[in-house]
C-alpha cells in the first residue's frame, strides 16, 4: 500500500467513518428525548353559545357555528387563530399537557367582538394525549375582568397532522 | 377558480420587488439570487405583513396562495431538472483522493454536528408527532446541502471555474447535492410511509425499480436526443416538449411512489447526456422563463411562509445563532480541514470551505419540503431560512477576504486551457440559471 493511500485511508477513517459511528450513537441516545405534546392543527370548538355570547369578547368565538381554532405550533410555543371569526391574534405556550394562550382582537375587530380597550380572552386548557383524535378541555375567561364568569369549552382536533414517523 | 386579477397582481408585485432587490444586491457584489431570496422575505409576514398588514392581506390573502404555490412548484420542478442537468458525476473522478475526502467530509461534518444540535433543539422546537430520528436526519441533510448553482455562479463571476479551487468545489458540491437528496428521499419515505397504507418496502422497491429504469432505459432514449441534436444542430419543438413531458412524468412517478415531485425531476436532469453543447442548448431553452418568472414566485412563497416574528426573545435568537454557527462550523470547517489535510494550501482550503458553505436556493427547496411534511416547525423553518440567507450572503465577501483574486490568478494560469474550459462550459450556464 502506497504512502498516499495509507494516509488517505487514515484520514477517511478519522474524518468520515468515525463521525458516522458518532451519528449512530447520537440517533440512539436521542430516542430517549421527549418533545412537547403536539397540538398543531385545526380544533373544532364546543362551548355553550349562550354563555359565550354573554361573555365580553365572547363574540370572538361565536360568530359562526363552525368556529375552529387553528393552532400553529413551534415547540413549546404556538400561535392561535380563530377561523370564521373576527380577526384576532393569539400566542401561547405549552407546559406539559397544559396550554395557556391569550386571544386579542385586532384593533378593527375589537368592537365587533364586543371587547373593550386592551381586552381579550384568556384560554387555559389541558390536552388529553391518549385520546385519538386529541381533545382539549379548558376554560375561556376575560382578561383583566375578575367579575366576569368563565366559560368551559371542549375541543377536538379535526384533522390531526399526519403521523410523522414513530420513535 | 383563481381570482385572475389577484394572481396577475401578485405576479407583478413579486417580479418587480425581486428584480429591484436583486439589482440592489448585485450592486453590493452579491449574486442576484441572494437579493431575490431576500425580496421574498420582504413580501412576507416578516416585513410587509408586519408593517402594512392591510396591504399584505389584500395582496396575499391565504385563499389565493394555493395558486401561487402551484406555479412556484412547477418552477422548482423545472429548476431541479436544470440542477440535475448541470451535475456531472464523472467530474469527481478527475480530482482523486482530495476531492473524495473533501466531499465526503463536507457532508458528514455538518450532518453529525446537526445531529448533535438536534439533541438540544428537539425538546425545544419540535413536538411529539415527529420522531427524534426523523428530526435529526432532516436537520443533517438540510445543513449538509450546498447550493450548487449559486456556487457555480459565484465562481463564474470571479472567473474561477477553471481553477483548482473552482473545479474541486464544483465536484464536491455535486456529490453533496446528490447525497443530500438521497438522504432527504429516505426521510420523506420514512415519514410518508408512517401514515400511508403502502408498505415502506414497496416504496423502496418502487424507487429502486424507478432508478434502474431511468438509468438504463430512459437515459438511452435521451442519448438518441443528443444524436439528433448533433445531426440537426438543434432539437425540434416536439422533442423539447417530449423532454419536458419526461421531466413531469418522472416527477409524477416519484410523487406517486411516496417521495416528492422534485426527486424525479432532479434524477431526470442527472441522467441527461452531459455533452457541454447539448447541455447548454437545453439550458438556453428552459432557463429564461424558469429563472425570470417562476423562481421569484418560489422565493415569494417561501417568504410568505417565513415569519421572523416567530423568532422572538433572546432564547429563540440564541437558537438561531446556534444553528448558523453549527451550519458554518460543519460545512466551512469540515471542508477546510479535509482539503487542507489532502494537501491544499491553507488559504485555498479556507476558500473551498467558504464556497461549500453556500446554501442558497437548494436549502430553501429542502426547507419547504420539511415544512410541508411537518418535520420542522414554522419557527425552526424561519431560523433555517435565516441561516440559508446568512451563509449564502457571507460567501462572496469572505471569499474575497481570504482568497483575493490576485492569489488565485497565478494558480489559474498554470491550468491547461482545455482542462479549465471543460467543466466551466457546463456549469456556468446552470449557475447563471439560478442567479
Amino acid at each position: 500500500m502506497s504512502h498516499i493511500n495509507r494516509n488517505f485511508i487514515i484520514a477517511y477513517a478519522l474524518l468520515v467513518a468515525l463521525p458516522v459511528v458518532g451519528l449512530i450513537g447520537v440517533l440512539k441516545s436521542g430516542r430517549t428525548l421527549t418533545a412537547p405534546i403536539s397540538v398543531d392543527g385545526l380544533w373544532q370548538l364546543r362551548a355553550d353559545p349562550i354563555q359565550l355570547a354573554s361573555l365580553p369578547c365572547g363574540r370572538l368565538l361565536t360568530n359562526n357555528p363552525d368556529t375552529a381554532l387553528a393552532i400553529s405550533q413551534s415547540g413549546k410555543n404556538f400561535t392561535l387563530s380563530v377561523s370564521n371569526g373576527p380577526k384576532s391574534t393569539a400566542s401561547g405556550a405549552i407546559e406539559g399537557t397544559t396550554l395557556k394562550a391569550s386571544l386579542i382582537p385586532s384593533s378593527t375587530s375589537s368592537a365587533e367582538a364586543g371587547c373593550g380597550d386592551n381586552r381579550g380572552l384568556s384560554l387555559v386548557a389541558t390536552v388529553d394525549p391518549k385520546a385519538d383524535p386529541r381533545t382539549l378541555v379548558g376554560v375561556l375567561s376575560v382578561n383583566d375582568c375578575p367579575s366576569c364568569a368563565s366559560v368551559a369549552f371542549h375541543a377536538v382536533r379535526q384533522a390531526p397532522p399526519t403521523k410523522k414517523g414513530s420513535h | 377558480m383563481p381570482d385572475l386579477f389577484k394572481l396577475v397582481l401578485q405576479l407583478t408585485v413579486i417580479l418587480a420587488v425581486c428584480r429591484i432587490v436583486g439589482s440592489l444586491f448585485r450592486r453590493i457584489g452579491q449574486p442576484r439570487v441572494v437579493g431575490e431570496m431576500f425580496a421574498g422575505i420582504l413580501l412576507g409576514p416578516s416585513l410587509l405583513g408586519w408593517m402594512a398588514p392591510g396591504l399584505s392581506a389584500y395582496l396575499f390573502p391565504p385563499a389565493s396562495l394555493g395558486f401561487l404555490n402551484a406555479l412556484s412548484q412547477i418552477g422548482v420542478v423545472v429548476f431541479m431538472f436544470l440542477v440535475g442537468l448541470g451535475i456531472n458525476p464523472k467530474e469527481l473522478k478527475n480530482h482523486g483522493h482530495a476531492a473524495v475526502l473533501t466531499s465526503h467530509v463536507s457532508i458528514t461534518a455538518p450532518f453529525v454536528l446537526a445531529a448533535f444540535l438536534a439533541l438540544y433543539l428537539y425538546p425545544r422546537l419540535s413536538d411529539d408527532s415527529v420522531s427524534f430520528t426523523n428530526f435529526a436526519l432532516f436537520m443533517g441533510s438540510a445543513m449538509s446541502i450546498t447550493a450548487f448553482p449559486v456556487l457555480a455562479r459565484i465562481l463564474s463571476e470571479r472567473d474561477l471555474l477553471g481553477s483548482r479551487l473552482g473545479t474541486i468545489a464544483i465536484a464536491c458540491a455535486a456529490v453533496d447535492d446528490v447525497t443530500g437528496w438521497c438522504i432527504l428521499a429516505y426521510i420523506v419515505v420514512l415519514i410518508r410511509s408512517a401514515h400511508n397504507t403502502t408498505s415502506i418496502w414497496l416504496t423502496i422497491g418502487g424507487v429502486v425499480v424507478f432508478a434502474l429504469v431511468m438509468i438504463y432505459g430512459v437515459s438511452r432514449l435521451l442519448g438518441g436526443m443528443e444524436v439528433s441534436f448533433h445531426k440537426w444542430g438543434g432539437l425540434s419543438e416536439n422533442r423539447l416538449a417530449f423532454m419536458l413531458l419526461l421531466v413531469f412524468a418522472a416527477g409524477l412517478c416519484t410523487e406517486w411512489l411516496g417521495l416528492h415531485l422534485l426527486f424525479g425531476a432532479f434524477m431526470m436532469g442527472a441522467i441527461m447526456p452531459k455533452e457541454p453543447k447539448f447541455v447548454q442548448y437545453v439550458l438556453d431553452r428552459f432557463e429564461t422563463i424558469t429563472v425570470t418568472l417562476l423562481l421569484p414566485l418560489f422565493f415569494a412563497f417561501t417568504g410568505l411562509r417565513t415569519n421572523i416574528g416567530l423568532v422572538k426573545g433572546a432564547e429563540m435568537w440564541m437558537y438561531c445563532g446556534l444553528i448558523i454557527l453549527v451550519a458554518t462550523a460543519g460545512k466551512l470547517g469540515g471542508s477546510m480541514v479535509a482539503s487542507w489535510l489532502s494537501g491544499m494550501p491553507l488559504r485555498e482550503s479556507a476558500g473551498l470551505g467558504t464556497l461549500m458553505n453556500t446554501r442558497g436556493l437548494m436549502e430553501l427547496v429542502i426547507l419547504n419540503i420539511g415544512l410541508d411534511i411537518k418535520v420542522i416547525s414554522p419557527a425552526l423553518f424561519s431560523m433555517m431560512v435565516l441561516m440559508a440567507l446568512f451563509t449564502t450572503f457571507m460567501t462572496t465577501p469572505v471569499l474575497e477576504m481570504i482568497c483575493p483574486d490576485r492569489i488565485l490568478r497565478p494558480e489559474l494560469a498554470k491550468i491547461p486551457a482545455k482542462e479549465a474550459s471543460l467543466p466551466g462550459s457546463v456549469i456556468e450556464s446552470t449557475g447563471g440559471s439560478a442567479a
